[in-house]
């Protein structure tokens, strides 16, 4: 494990930064985390930059907006699974 | 600890759809090869209670240790703190508040659920839970008992409001027994709740100092 939250928090700051509430960071749900994980792990694996998962990941906020209904964390992180699938698509 | 979770609803509701696509996602791609449930678990656990607590640990041991650290990290957390190589990136301001004989310190965030990450990793979620936050200030000492924590009726309790402005981190006391330890073997000792201020720091014994 090398890449700390501290770290990704930073990459995406600017471009897609990590959802905050009155400046912290918010996970609202379990899966939250646990998406964040996958990004983490997907990039590893692909050994991918940060820069380029953040590419995908601010197209897919534009795309995916913040629906009515939907908390900002919620909307953030439907998001990053898009991503996560359009980089990966990216690679094949 | 657990004894919040009463309230919070993660486990008693139906998944929502975006939650149920997360799950797809992780099974496609582990189908493919790209991640194993594993190294995600590793990843999430690493944030929720690896990195962050070590690194607080970390603080508090080096104040236990070095009394010169100890007033420098009283009188200016977030600069003592970064002294260490841990600071968010937003440069949030730091307190940090001593426990001693007399007083006992706990810190929440009523309006949220500001918490001082770098150096404690993600939070537990109970933390944010509103049965946490809202009786850990009406009714402090219960909710201390509740998690196994009876601190005696002349200890005066400090309840400590995080905000985006301030975050608080507690230095708890320094257990007994521990003086032939070293600064690395004090850290491991440090728990992320004993820097909430919902737990001491236990001896190395096993028993509450």
């Amino acid at each position: 494990m090398s890449t700390t939250l501290a770290q990704v928090d930073a990459e995406l700051s600017g471009y897609a930064p990590l959802p905050r509430l009155n400046g912290e960071l918010v996970f609202d749900e379990v899966w939250h985390g646990r998406a964040l994980g996958m990004g983490v792990v997907v990039l590893e694996r692909l050994g991918q930059p940060w820069s380029a998962f953040r590419d995908h990941l601010a197209a897919a906020i534009e795309r995916h907006g913040q629906p009515e209904g939907e908390s900002a964390a919620e909307a953030y992180y439907v998001a990053f699974l898009d991503a996560i699938e359009s980089l990966v698509a990216a690679q094949a | 600890m657990h004894d919040h979770d009463h309230d919070h609803d993660h486990h008693e509701r139906p998944a929502s759809q975006a939650e149920l696509r997360a799950r797809a996602l992780e099974a496609l791609l582990v189908e493919r090869g790209l991640v194993s449930t594993d190294a995600i678990d590793a990843v999430v656990e690493y944030y929720e209670n690896d990195v962050g607590p070590q690194n607080g640990a970390r603080v508090i041991a080096r104040a236990w240790v070095d009394p010169e650290y100890r007033a420098r990290l009283l009188s200016d957390g977030s600069s003592a703190i970064a002294e260490l190589g841990f600071g968010g990136v937003e440069g949030e301001h730091m307190v940090v508040v001593e426990n001693t004989p007399d007083v006992h310190n706990v810190i929440v965030c009523t309006l949220c659920s500001c918490y001082p990450w770098p150096v404690l990793g993600l939070p537990p979620t109970w933390y944010k839970s509103y049965a946490y936050r809202a009786r850990v200030v009406a009714e402090p000492r219960r909710v201390l008992g509740e998690l196994g924590l009876d601190l005696e009726a002349d200890v005066e309790l400090r309840v400590w409001d995080s905000s985006a402005e301030v975050r608080y981190l507690v230095l708890p006391e320094r257990p007994e027994g521990t003086d032939g330890l070293s600064e690395e073997e004090l850290a491991a000792l440090v728990t992320r709740d004993a820097m909430i201020g919902v737990a001491r720091v236990e001896s190395p014994s096993g028993a509450a100092a």
